[in-house]
């Protein structure tokens, strides 16, 4: 009896689906087994989804490639075996790690040969049609980003549009914690100098 | 110049929540346009959450089923991959199993002469496949030839039928 149950065990391993009635099918529905179902999925898609778009969108100037990148780091989350559980560890967690899921495609992206330089995109999408369209932020901030490098708009994103800790980013970006406030510093005080430049002081004061 | 101000964190509180600079003492708006570091935050911090603001509102987000189900495509991919991964070295093993078995057949009929030349030659006078003319081939001294040649083709064709099942299966 053991010896053809181990004589069985070996074949299936040897011949998948051959004699153990579709093994391969069994163990593919098992793996599809995501750390969240759909519907807390669709959920946390709906809470997530537009803070990491902008993310993307404002740190590559492509919102093209924005959500291409953003629906690749939600693949790769519900993929990735170490993903932080909604009910375990949270969603700030969990969104933290998708963060850095975006951030690394973001900068896989940017190292690819082909690709053409951050300085080099145009702010197409942002820079709207007419003027009397355009709003302060849109005016102010476009032509600023796109003189900061991509680290630096990641930097400055994290932490004054989403709010993120230094040690948050530091998870994010995967630099030492240490360095992050250094970094943020310069960033802020070149984004802020070129804002400046760019904004004269009577219509900063309207 | 400093890299931080004592009273950063209680701009960026007021700030984040929107109560900059309604909600900011006087003593702390004076501050402020005094303090370079503190200057630069609120700035930069304004401009940011405007433009976090306005970027949300562009998001053309697709269904999150569409993502799920992607997910659930690649994740079943992945676990066929893994578990078809042994099989590379059973295709391997039979690989090599069938070349040594053809190297050593081509060796022992090399030494020994090759008969099945003799049946060839037979059977290009007779003019077709007869079983009696490859029987006629094997002298009573060489029946034992018999022995290496069933196992070997019993061999060969279980090795053939594996190599196909697992051609088929793949596809």
């Amino acid at each position: 009896m053991a010896t053809s149950v181990i004589a069985t065990m070996s074949w299936e391993f040897a011949l998948p689906g051959a004699f153990a009635g579709g093994a391969v099918d069994a163990a593919g529905e098992r793996a599809c087994e995501s750390p969240m179902d759909d519907e807390a999925f669709a959920a946390f898609y709906s809470r997530s989804a537009r803070p990491l778009w902008a993310y993307l969108a404002r740190c590559s100037s492509d919102p093209a490639l924005a959500e291409d990148l953003m629906q690749e780091s939600y693949v790769r989350f519900l993929c990735a075996a170490g993903a932080p559980s909604l009910f375990a560890e949270g969603e700030a967690a969990a969104r933290l790690y998708l963060f850095r899921i975006a951030t690394n495609l973001l900068r896989d992206h940017w190292r690819r040969p082909r690709a053409a330089s951050i300085e080099e995109i145009p702010e197409e999408f942002f820079a709207v049609q007419s003027r009397a369209e355009q709003t302060d932020s849109q005016i102010l901030l476009g032509p600023a980003l796109r003189r900061m490098k991509p680290r630096e708009r990641q930097l400055l994103w994290l932490a004054h549009a989403e709010g993120y800790s230094h040690r948050e980013i530091a998870q994010v970006t995967g630099l030492a914690a240490a360095s992050i406030r250094l970094l943020l510093f310069r960033a802020r005080h070149k984004i802020a100098a070129l804002l400046r430049n760019q904004n004269p002081p009577d219509r900063r004061e309207a | 110049m400093r890299l931080s101000c004592p009273r950063e964190n209680e701009v960026r509180g007021l700030v984040e929540l929107g109560q900059w600079p309604a909600a900011a003492d006087p003593e702390l708006s004076a501050h402020v346009s005094t303090c370079r570091a503190c200057g630069d935050l609120v700035l930069v911090s304004q401009a940011f959450q405007k433009a976090r603001t306005q970027t949300l509102a562009a998001a053309k987000l697709p269904p999150p089923g569409i993502l799920f189900w992607r997910a659930q495509l690649r994740r079943r991919n992945a676990a066929v991959e893994r578990l078809t991964r042994p099989l590379l070295g059973a295709e391997i093993f039979a690989l090599v199993a069938a070349l040594v078995a053809a190297s050593g057949f081509t060796g022992f009929e090399a030494r020994h002469g090759i008969a099945w030349l003799t049946w060839l030659d037979h059977l290009g006078q007779t003019g077709g496949l007869h079983w009696n003319a490859l029987l006629s081939t094997v002298t009573p001294d060489q029946s034992w030839t018999w022995m290496i040649l069933l196992p070997a083709f019993a061999g060969l064709a279980l090795l053939g039928g594996l190599a196909v099942y697992l051609a088929s299966e793949r596809q």
